[in-house]
């Protein structure tokens, strides 16, 4: 299968100035700046398929927004090549981004003080959308992200799950092949976060449309990724299927408890449950994994043996998914 | 083209529903540029009251140059104006990729979406003191007019121009809200009479930044006092704008990161 997005020895690198700490240093370097390179994107290789779904995990810092601006061809590589679509992204930028679509979940598109139609009605004159597409893809777009009723209010009253649907909108109208998502559910509820995923399963299926997403939040990944890639400090330390990402990590959720008596001397360890952290002798967070026991299961051994006020139930933080792909892999180069 | 003629059409738009959503707010800012730049025809009207005056230019004369100034000052902000200070935003929270992500030429995107119907009253100002001024200063032969609009037209892309290099600046001063300051006071000299200028001063208001056209030399060509030599000065003008687009669009290479 040819790729829709070859990229191959991606680098790039910022090269900014040390601001120094405190009176006396910030007046130095007034005079005299000394230069900080940062090497935000590394040497990552890799190929993604049409329809493909990738996720492109890792902590913040990592480099992911830098490497999908480049993707989006808003930004120069450094060095190493890009090719989507056949086009170099940014040196064919104009004629390339009308066949993308995009959505910066801290970058909004909408204009602020007008209601989300009128900058529908902005991106129709954009990318030169028919009237009557126009209209058939908005009813279809509003209509599965269920915000018809939002359209037309200002956009500074909306919340950010609506305002962040109408960024779906805005990205979408065009019909790209390829869309292009950075941290596209950061801050939103776990309503609109499950609207939003089964938005992008949609559009995929139906229109076999790729997308690249970045997250530092491992459900994302999980919910829609058929394919992951993890970077942490520029490196590509992982590329390969959910699955395999999954057999790396084990089946492990991180269990938050809130006991409504103490637990002290309580020994929770055992072959499928960890203790991570001890907060306190009421708060304790536990790794549970699932793949010898079912969370619900757990749960009800646990209540059967104490009695809790509070739980919440979590995928291993990032932090932790880059330290046990470097622990698996072993030979993962730094 | 009719791409972007539809572009343009909605920009103006939604500039007019952002005016329409801050309705006091756009009538008290109107109201408020309006004052500001009317007031300075009645400093001028005040000093001809008191006997003194420009050597050689009628008051009427030197109102017209002021009302061309301030029409030429409307026009360019209700097209210009808002790239300023939307690159400053842009470039301080890091979000000029979402310029970037439109098919579009980047700059005429912002010019575009950036219409600023705030300055609908300085240039409605304008034409009222210009209309008050011309009826004073005897009949206007139709060529002088002609003359009148070729300059008019180089002295708003002189206007233009400056606007593009505060806007450039604006990508490595970013946030640095004086940057608007050093325009305004380089563009004073064109409120006034050039001849009352050093010989120096008048040189450089002509030929290297062109203010000279923003206010005098197109009122000038209405009351018949340019000569062939002024003509010389358009092409500075658009040789201007031409520099102000060129900066401006190194700016956004170095922004995309190109060699940078
Ligand atoms: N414009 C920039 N100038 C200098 N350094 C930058 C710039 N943008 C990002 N960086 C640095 O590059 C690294 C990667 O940043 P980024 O791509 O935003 O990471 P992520 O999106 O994964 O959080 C960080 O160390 C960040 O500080
Ligand atoms: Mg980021």
């Amino acid at each position: 299968m040819m790729p829709v997005i070859d990229v191959q020895h991606l680098t790039k690198t910022y090269k900014t100035y040390k601001r120094g700490a405190g009176m006396g240093q910030t007046f130095k370097s007034f005079f005299q700046r000394e230069e900080v390179v940062v090497h935000a994107v590394n040497d990552i290789s890799f190929a993604i398929g049409q329809g493909e779904i990738c996720g492109i995990l890792g902590p913040n810092g990592a480099g992911k927004s830098t490497a999908i601006k480049m993707l989006c061809g808003a930004l120069y590589p450094t060095s190493g090549e890009i090719q989507v679509l056949g086009y170099s992204p940014a040196r064919d930028r104009k004629r390339y981004v009308g066949k993308i679509g995009a959505v910066f979940g801290q970058k909004s598109q909408l204009i602020w003080d007008i209601p989300p139609i009128d900058s529908f009605h902005m991106n129709k004159a954009i990318y030169g959308i028919a009237n009557p597409d126009f209209k058939s893809r908005l009813e279809e777009l509003t209509e599965l992200l269920d915000i018809a009723h939002v359209i037309e209010k200002p956009t500074r009253v909306l919340s950010l799950g609506e305002r962040m649907k109408c960024e779906f909108v805005m990205a979408m109208l065009h019909r790209p092949d390829i869309l292009f998502l950075d941290e596209p559910t950061i801050g939103l509820d776990v309503i609109a976060k499950v609207k939003i995923r089964e938005f992008i399963r949609q559009m995929n299926k139906k229109q076999n449309m790729t997308c690249i997403l970045t997250t530092h939040d491992l459900e994302d990944v999980e919910e829609l990724a058929h394919r992951v890639i993890v970077i942490n400090h520029g490196d590509k330390v992982f590329d390969d299927s959910l699955q395999q990402l999954k057999l790396f990590l084990g089946e492990k959720k991180r269990v938050n408890f809130t006991f409504a008596e103490s637990v002290q001397g309580t020994v929770f360890d055992n072959a499928y449950t960890k203790v991570i952290d001890r907060l306190s002798d009421f708060q304790i967070t536990l790794e549970v994994d699932t793949a010898h026991i079912s969370i619900s299961d757990f749960l009800e051994d646990i209540s059967r043996k104490h009695r809790f006020s509070d739980i919440s139930v979590k995928e291993l933080p990032i932090q932790q998914v880059v330290m046990n792909i470097y622990e698996n892999a072993g030979g993962v180069d730094e | 083209m009719k791409r972007y003629l539809d572009v343009y059409k909605q920009g103006m738009y939604s500039a007019l529903q952002s005016a329409a959503a801050y309705r006091m707010n756009f009538i008290v800012s109107s109201l408020i540029t309006l004052a500001g730049n009317i007031l300075f025809p009645l400093v001028t009207l005040l000093i001809y009251r008191a006997g003194t005056s420009f050597p050689g230019w009628g008051l009427y004369e030197v109102l017209l140059i002021q009302s061309v100034f301030t029409m030429s000052s409307g026009l360019s902000s209700l097209i210009f104006g808002g790239v300023l200070w939307t690159t400053m935003s842009h470039v301080r929270e890091g979000s000029f990729e979402v310029i970037l992500l439109k098919p579009l030429n980047p700059l005429f995107f912002i010019i575009a979406t950036t219409f600023s119907i705030d300055s609908v009253g300085l240039f409605l100002g304008g034409v009222s003191l210009f209309i008050f001024a011309a009826m004073h200063v005897g009949a206007i032969p139709v060529l002088f007019w002609l003359q009148f609009a070729g300059m008019f037209i180089a002295g708003t892309a002189v206007l233009a121009g400056l606007s593009l290099m505060m806007a450039a600046i604006s990508f490595k001063w970013v946030g640095n809200s004086r940057i608007s300051e050093l325009a305004d006071s380089v563009l004073h000299i064109g409120k006034y009479p050039l001849p009352i200028f050093p010989k120096a001063v008048q040189a450089a208001a002509t030929m290297i930044i062109p203010v000279g056209m923003v206010g005098f030399l197109p009122a000038s060509a209405l009351l018949g006092r340019v000569h062939a030599s002024d003509y010389a000065a358009i092409l500075p003008c658009f040789l201007f704008l031409a520099a102000g687009i060129w900066i401006y669009r190194h700016m956004i290479r170095l922004y995309e990161g190109v060699g940078g």
